[in-house]
């Protein structure tokens, strides 16, 4: 059957109904983002001394990196695991990884007061070994080179024995093209050291990303602090991995009017309960070991959002997961997915944001206007990027062409060409 | 060959030897570095003989409130001696030690006074704070510690042109006019001699306080009732202090030397008198009412009844050191070599009793021991 | 004669070699682990009437904005608690419990200067180092802006340049560094007129504080805070009631980057667990593309 599935550029236009909302945002976006390199972030962030970060750092980062996980959980079963049935979604799980953290470091550099210095800890005088942000930094960067690398594949497969660029560029054609074929064998080659890396350098910095907070001890809520930060982090990363995927896909083919490959999405979901219980039980585990049940109790905000993000995020997802029936309905799958991609935004807002109380605050922070636009044009960006990805190169792989399409032929891929 | 040998083991003892004490030269020993000759000495060379060795300015030992009068105290004291970096300070010393009464008096501020001498406050607190001696805060540092802690009590504040008279005024001792001291020139303090509270208590709402008995009298210094009644008790410009006093707190003063339950020993439906000595139902004589009354009532505060026989006192009177015409009587030649105790038994010599060798017939009235005198 | 030269060989390598120990614990004194040598300051709330000066002397020495000559003398500022700002490396608090109508007590808040600093641990680009000393001071080359020295550190200090688009600087006390450096005291230190700040080795302060301690027991609540919390601070306090009430949070003793230096060089050990997972995942790949191999060889024999 994975014979049948050859991944191929969409046949639709880009202007969707969606699509122009989405410009509309990310246009606004832009702007603010404009806005904000201009006149600074006290101009356009509700950023405070006492508040240092906000959403930028939350959700575009530490959120960002998360659903980026896809990725590389999908790579380690399909390429590392060899479960080949799982293939076709590892094109579409790298785009977003590869976009998501390109988007990242964008919003990261809004979030920078001296963003133009962001190369600096690459020099190796710079280098801060007791730095967990450095780690992070350092495996950020070398994981999206990494993401590229993994990528080119897809470039080199579509431009390949066809490069004609238009004008004066052309006669360039035969240079590029025989770079592209250089490439194309060395990488074929390569590229699963370059998988294999991915996947530990994911593993380094997800967790890593948890462990940033453990240096503020007297400033987290005690519901979240907790020296294990970065098992939590890791294990989540690895459960929205493939929710995240599931998303996508059914996002897609919802978009596209395919129909969704429901049995790779179902037979893939089932190992996202198993990740969820164990997260769950360490998380139970260390609350009891840090005698902090009691927190749950307390009518605050701060036990609000940790209810909030254990039963939507974590609870209800599982139990549905569990279901071998509901795995294989698309409401279901979806419903599972979406709400464990909220928990994971939740729970990196709830650690970057809600449990950090500085010890003297006068306010709360709420993120501004330009804040949101930034972060909201980011995600439309992303998705209209990717949505322009797959239109144009062979990302999604597609069993029937029309949603409506009765019998499955196997020959409707040459339709779908552009 | 031997003797090369010692010869090279002797340098290689001496290089090892003298290389751990360069290096320990060139990091002096860390532990005792505090603790310099001058902590403890103030001369250069001490000796075992003349060690001149330091008083510990400790607030005990102070012998400048028994060794010196208010009245003796300078009026104002230029204070400059750091005038390079600051402007001088005339500093209105009478206003300040005769307010110092209400206080700690005295050693408020001069805290070390050895016998003898008044040690001025440059003595011992140098310019510059000592990096070695951390402890003692440097001449700026012990001024506004002193001058700070009440200035700031009552007007809230610690500018520094209250105190310090800009640079351009020349000003000096000589121009002796306090008043000009950015008026801060206290006015005198009038002690009254005797204060009537009219109280709501029915069966005496009079009560009559004497002032100068307790402080004449009685022997008591301010601070004794003025407990920390320093500057900020009275001024305190941005919040004055509420001096009503609860009942309890009225009383609380008084009952520390007079019985709460004697009403009538300070109430009254008039003025009481002043104290006499008559009323304790012993008049005192001529000689004891020169007394201090701490010198018969050693305990300052509770104030009791006495033995009256007169050697609970004058014990060590005898026949020879007792000059009898002090009391208006010289004793001839006949008595004058008999104990006291003769004429005087049981010590009661208010009384003379003659029976001891005389006929009950003679009394000291129709015979008397000697001859009147006539008192001056 | 030789053999007696090689004796003599011997003996000094020996008498070296004993050498050695003492002077290279001489020699390799540095800076990070030299707290008790470090500088630091003690503020003795005690003393402390609130005047401000050393807020301006701060403020000259530093070259902050510049204020109004009203500005440092307004006690009205009290009314509220304030911390260091981008304008102001140090502010003077009136503790929490005094009441308006008292005088107060008050305590004047700056860096700490940590013996093992957060923001050092934390910072990216080690723009902040700890060094000679004991100053904790900041590059304003390095550093990229990323704001984790103020999540890491406990007394919520770097201030930051919001308003700066360019170039937004983490703004603290510097310790005075390059006035310490010629042998003089911080500004705010010479300026205090009662002496409230001691200038002095980290060492002898906690000394002079104890003395003090013990001395006065009635007039001083009974613990020197920074000599101990978290690793100890170069900056330490005495007061005459706990320290909650001049703004100093309570912190336990251990170091504050304890805990993330061990993960992150737990994780890191050598590169070792980073090459283990690589080579683990590595063989497992290798394996199953091998059976895979197989199976489908069998497959087609079959």
């Amino acid at each position: 059957m994975s014979n049948h599935e050859v991944p191929t550029p969409i046949n639709a236009k880009f202007f969707s109904k969606g699509a122009i909302i989405l410009s509309f945002l990310t246009l606004i976006g832009a702007l603010g983002y404009i806005y904000r390199l201009i006149y600074g972030l006290d101009t356009t962030t509700n950023l405070s001394n006492q508040y240092p970060w906000g959403i930028w750092i939350a959700i575009d980062v530490a959120t960002g990196v998360a659903l980026a996980a896809g990725g590389f959980t999908t790579a380690a079963l399909a390429d590392i695991f060899h479960r080949n049935k799982y293939h076709s979604l590892t094109r579409p799980a790298l785009l977003t990884a590869m976009l998501g953290y390109t988007f990242v470091v964008v919003g990261l550099l809004a979030d920078l007061g001296k963003y133009y210095n962001v190369w600096h800890p690459m020099l190796p005088s710079m280098w801060q070994g007791n730095s967990v942000l450095f780690e992070v930094g350092i495996c950020v960067m070398i994981y999206l080179t990494i993401l590229y690398v993994e990528f080119f594949p897809i470039v080199i497969e579509r431009f390949m024995g066809h490069v004609n660029l238009p004008g004066l560029l052309s006669k360039y054609n035969s240079l590029i093209e025989s770079f592209l074929k250089i490439s194309n064998r060395t990488l074929y080659r390569v590229l699963s050291l370059f998988i294999i890396a991915g996947v530990v350098l994911s593993c380094l910095h997800q967790s890593s990303l948890g462990t940033l907070m453990v240096i503020a001890p007297y400033k987290m809520h005690p519901l979240w602090y907790t020296p294990i930060l970065p098992l939590l982090f890791l294990l989540s990363a690895l459960s929205v991995g493939f929710p995240m995927v599931i998303f996508e896909s059914i996002l897609s083919s919802w978009s596209f009017k395919i129909k969704p490959e429901i049995k790779t999405l179902a037979s893939i979901a089932k190992y996202t309960p198993i990740l969820l219980f164990c997260y769950l039980s360490i998380k139970v585990a260390d609350l009891a070991i840090r005698n902090a049940f009691g927190y749950i109790g307390e009518t605050s905000i701060e036990s609000f959002c940790f209810i909030l993000e254990m039963v939507i995020g974590v609870i209800i997802p599982m139990v549905i997961l569990f279901q071998r029936d509901k795995r294989h309905s698309i409401k279901y799958l979806f419903l599972s997915a979406l709400c464990i991609i909220f928990g994971i935004l939740l729970n990196r807002i709830n650690v970057f944001l809600v449990a950090y109380t500085p010890p003297y605050s006068t306010g709360y922070y709420f993120p501004s206007f330009v804040e949101i636009a930034v972060t909201a044009g980011l995600i439309s960006g992303l998705i209209l990027v990717y949505r322009f990805m797959v239109i144009h190169l062979p990302v999604i792989s597609i069993q029937r062409v029309k949603y409506n399409a009765v019998t499955d032929t196997p020959k409707s891929e040459s339709t779908v060409k552009a | 060959m031997m003797r090369r040998f010692i010869r090279h083991s002797l340098y290689i003892l001496i290089v090892s030897l003298l290389v751990p004490m360069s290096v320990g030269f060139a990091n002096p020993p860390i532990h005792n570095s505090d603790l310099t000759c001058n902590v403890c000495h103030n001369c250069d060379n001490p000796t075992k003989e003349s060690p001149c060795t330091r008083m510990c300015p400790t607030r005990e030992n102070m012998h400048i409130t028994s060794e010196h009068l208010l009245s003796e105290a300078p009026d104002t004291i230029m204070l400059n001696y750091i005038e390079k970096e600051s402007a001088s300070v005339r500093f209105d010393h009478k206003s300040h030690a005769s307010m110092s009464q209400m206080n700690m008096s005295c050693k408020t501020c001069h805290h070390y006074s050895p016998k003898d001498r008044i040690p001025p406050c440059h003595e011992c607190h140098a310019r510059e704070s000592d990096p070695i001696n951390l402890k003692k805060p440097s001449l700026k540092g012990a001024f506004h510690r002193q001058c700070l802690g009440c200035h700031r009590e009552w007007s809230h504040d610690t500018k520094c042109v209250v105190c310090h008279i800009s640079c351009d005024d020349n000003l000096s001792l000589d121009n002796t006019d306090v008043s000009d001291i950015v008026g801060i020139s206290h006015p005198v303090i009038h002690v009254p001699t005797s204060k009537i509270y009219h109280t709501p208590y029915e069966p005496g709402p009079i009560v009559t306080f004497y002032h100068d008995e307790h402080v004449d009298l009685f022997g008591f210094q301010c601070v004794d009732c003025h407990v920390e009644e320093n500057c900020g008790y009275c001024h305190d410009l941005t919040h004055p202090k509420n001096l009503v006093k609860t009942e309890e707190e009225k009383h609380e003063m008084c009952v520390q030397c007079h019985q709460i339950n004697n009403c009538g020993h300070c109430h009254d439906t008039k003025r009481k008198p002043a104290f006499s000595h008559a009323s304790t139902g012993w008049p005192l004589n001529q000689y004891h009412d020169k007394l201090d009354c701490r010198a018969c009532h050693p305990t300052r505060k509770k104030i009791g009844r006495l033995d009256r026989h007169c050697n609970s006192c004058h014990g060590g009177w005898n026949q020879q050191n007792f000059r009898h015409a002090i009391t208006g009587l010289i004793l001839d030649e006949n008595h004058i070599e008999w104990e006291c105790t003769d004429c005087h038994p049981d010590n009661q010599y208010n009384k003379q009793d003659c029976s001891g060798c005389h006929d009950d017939d003679i009394t000291p009235e129709n015979h008397i021991p000697g001859k009147h005198v006539v008192q001056h | 004669m030789d053999k007696d030269r090689r004796k003599f060989l011997k003996l000094s390598t020996v008498a070296t070699a004993s050498l050695i120990p003492s002077v290279t614990s001489a020699s390799t004194e540095h800076c990070e682990d030299d707290f008790d040598n470090a500088f630091g300051v003690l503020v003795d709330t005690t003393v402390c009437v609130g005047c401000r000066n050393c807020e301006l002397a701060c403020n000259q020495q530093n070259e902050l904005p510049e204020q109004p000559e009203e500005h440092f003398s307004d006690k009205s500022v009290f009314n509220s608690m304030r911390k260091p700002s981008v304008e102001a490396y140090t502010v003077v608090n009136r503790s929490i419990d005094s009441q308006p109508s008292e005088l107060g007590s008050f305590s004047k808040i700056q860096c700490m200067h940590c013996n093992h600093p957060a923001c050092v641990s934390a910072c990216i680009v080690g723009a902040l180092t700890k060094c000679t000393h004991g100053v904790v001071s900041w590059d304003a080359w390095k550093c990229i802006g990323c704001r984790y020295c103020m999540i890491a550190c406990p007394f919520q200090i770097p201030a930051y340049e919001f308003k700066e688009p360019l170039k937004p600087r983490v703004m603290k006390c510097t310790f005075c560094y390059d006035r310490i450096h010629d042998n003089k005291k911080p500004a705010c230190v010479e300026s205090c007129p009662v002496e409230a700040l001691t200038f002095g080795k980290r060492r002898d302060l906690i000394k002079l504080a104890h003395s003090r301690i013990e001395t006065s027991p009635d007039k001083y609540y009974d613990h020197v805070y920074g000599e101990k919390e978290i690793g100890g601070t170069s900056w330490m306090y005495l007061a005459s009631k706990e320290f909650i009430n001049y703004d100093l949070p309570k912190l336990g003793e251990e170091q504050i980057p304890q805990m993330t230096e061990i993960i992150q060089h737990g994780i890191f050990k050598s590169f070792l667990p980073p090459l283990a997972l690589y080579g683990f995942l590595g063989l497992v790949m290798h394996s199953i593309r091998q059976n895979k191999k197989k199976e489908t060889e069998n497959d087609e024999q079959s």
